[in-house]
């Protein structure tokens, strides 16, 4: 069977000067701006045709762009400046998630991850345990193997919000999966995080 | 089929009677009658083929479009394709005519670019639907051998299924169109664009418990202070200002070194290790 020849016509209309579609249907909005965000961004490219080049190799210009953003941020938290390095962060991780989003995803998950494990770091610096944990966790959700410091950042915090229960289960199940994992020589850090954890908690 | 006795008897009575007779006289005697009855006697039996195999056609034809017009009568598996609507809608468009009347510079056609990122966004959705029909077919197929679900169900999947892939090979064609050879990785980059997407909306979700959390934890921090307060007594208030923070004193100043070195390592994995039992060591 094939497709049918036919489709529903859109009322769309076109602004002459930004080429923006719009429509008045309310239930296409969502849809008409998804299509104007992906115009302006296939505008931008500078490939041959103007069509979006295949996920890999990506442009490496904003691969450098996010390291040295993320280096800045070391360097700023190696310095004790943590709201600055925070901020660096938060730029860097605006401009992963700003990829063209046709871009290979398994590169935009690995920054992520990194730059989500190091605000978290920065956090838990000052002591800001519930930003530490969901930032960690948003790390570790990103990149759930090889990933030990994520798994033991939102350990950390659980654990010094008093969520002791949360912490325990936590970092178990960080374990099982860090001990498949391909550093398994490093899981000697979570362990001890449990054992501290089921310290606490026998104690409590 | 009883005519054919005749002509057999016929025919073989005329070639016993006239055995002794020679090829000649044979042949010059029977040319008048044989075409005729060899020609009537066909026609029944042709006719007898052509109506079996006129109603034999007719029903199947028939049998055939009624099944059809039961498909196209059930429910379609996915709903109406408002990417692709999107997309046909951008090609019929007119521009010159559908708005902008008082711009002066107004375009001849919608532009290429639009129509690349309208053709994106139907590939995405193609992508979305091709995966929800993989993972849906084993358990339907299981469900269908057991007997769990009608055949209606198994027959709307089918046809949906035939659906995409026409419409698979319709946006390949139409990307090449476009540009040579951009068939061949359009479904790859919509493919990223779905997996980007799936990311983005669970950090969001991470993201979103953070308010929560955090008002939780000023609270619980809030009361963990006036605790700590009662129990040191009003009277040493003085010291109030360092038990500011719930967590021990002594955490900070060890931790922060330390854990310089642990975010600097961040690129070369070897020395986490390193980095990371110290940093445990400073935070204990």
């Amino acid at each position: 069977m094939e497709v049918p020849e036919t489709f529903t016509q859109l009322s769309l209309n076109i602004d002459p000067a930004s080429k923006a579609i719009s429509c008045d249907d309310p239930n296409l909005s969502s849809d008409i701006e998804e299509l104007n965000k992906l115009h302006r961004n296939i505008v931008g490219l500078d490939t041959p045709n103007q069509i979006p080049l295949p996920p890999m190799p990506v442009n490496p210009k904003r691969s450098v762009q996010i390291t040295k953003l993320r280096e800045s941020g070391n360097a700023a938290y190696k310095k004790g400046t943590f709201p600055e390095a925070i901020n660096l962060y938060n730029l860097a991780i605006r401009m992963a998630s700003d990829r063209p989003t046709w871009e290979a995803s398994g590169l935009v998950r690995e920054e992520l991850s990194a730059l989500y494990g190091n605000r978290a770091q920065a956090f838990i610096a000052q002591q800001n345990w519930a930003e530490g944990a969901v930032d960690a966790e948003c790390s570790v959700e990103l990149k759930r193997v090889g990933n030990i410091k994520g798994w033991w950042r939102r350990g950390h915090c659980l654990k010094e919000m008093g969520r002791l229960e949360e912490a325990a289960e936590w970092v178990k199940t960080g374990l099982e999966f860090e001990k498949a994992g391909p550093d398994k020589q490093n899981v000697g850090e979570l362990e001890t995080l449990s054992r501290d954890i089921n310290k606490a908690l026998e104690k409590s | 089929m009883d005519d054919q006795v005749p002509f057999n008897s016929t025919f073989n009575g005329t070639f016993n009677s006239s055995s002794n007779s020679t090829n000649g006289t044979f042949e010059g005697f029977q040319p008048p009658s044989p075409p005729k009855s060899f020609w009537t006697n066909l026609l029944l039996p042709t006719l007898y083929l052509i109506i079996v195999i006129g109603s034999l056609y007719t029903f199947s034809n028939l049998y055939r479009k009624r099944q059809v017009a039961k498909t196209a009568s059930l429910e379609p598996w996915f709903p109406a394709h408002r990417q692709r609507d999107i997309y046909f809608s951008l090609l019929h468009l007119d521009p010159a005519e559908a708005g902008g009347e008082d711009d002066e510079k107004k375009l001849k056609r919608v532009p290429d670019s639009i129509l690349k990122a309208a053709l994106m966004q139907r590939a995405l959705e193609d992508i979305r639907r091709i995966v929800q029909l993989r993972t849906s077919k084993q358990a339907l197929q299981t469900l269908l051998q057991r007997g769990s679900v009608g055949d209606e169900l198994w027959q709307r999947f089918l046809r949906a299924e035939q659906e995409m892939e026409a419409e698979v090979k319709d946006v390949v064609n139409e990307a090449n169109d476009f540009s040579p050879n951009w068939g061949q990785v359009i479904f790859q980059s919509a493919n990223e664009m779905n997996q980007n997407i799936v990311i983005k909306q669970r950090i969001a979700e991470l993201q979103e418990k953070l308010a929560s959390d955090r008002a939780w934890w000023d609270k619980k921090k809030a009361g963990i202070q006036s605790d700590f307060l009662k129990e040191v007594g009003a009277s040493e208030s003085s010291e109030s200002t360092t038990a500011a923070t719930p967590a021990p004193a002594v955490l900070k100043p060890g931790s922060s070194d330390e854990e310089g070195v642990l975010v600097d390592s961040d690129v070369p994995t070897q020395a986490q290790g390193g980095a990371n039992s110290k940093k445990k060591k400073g935070k204990k």
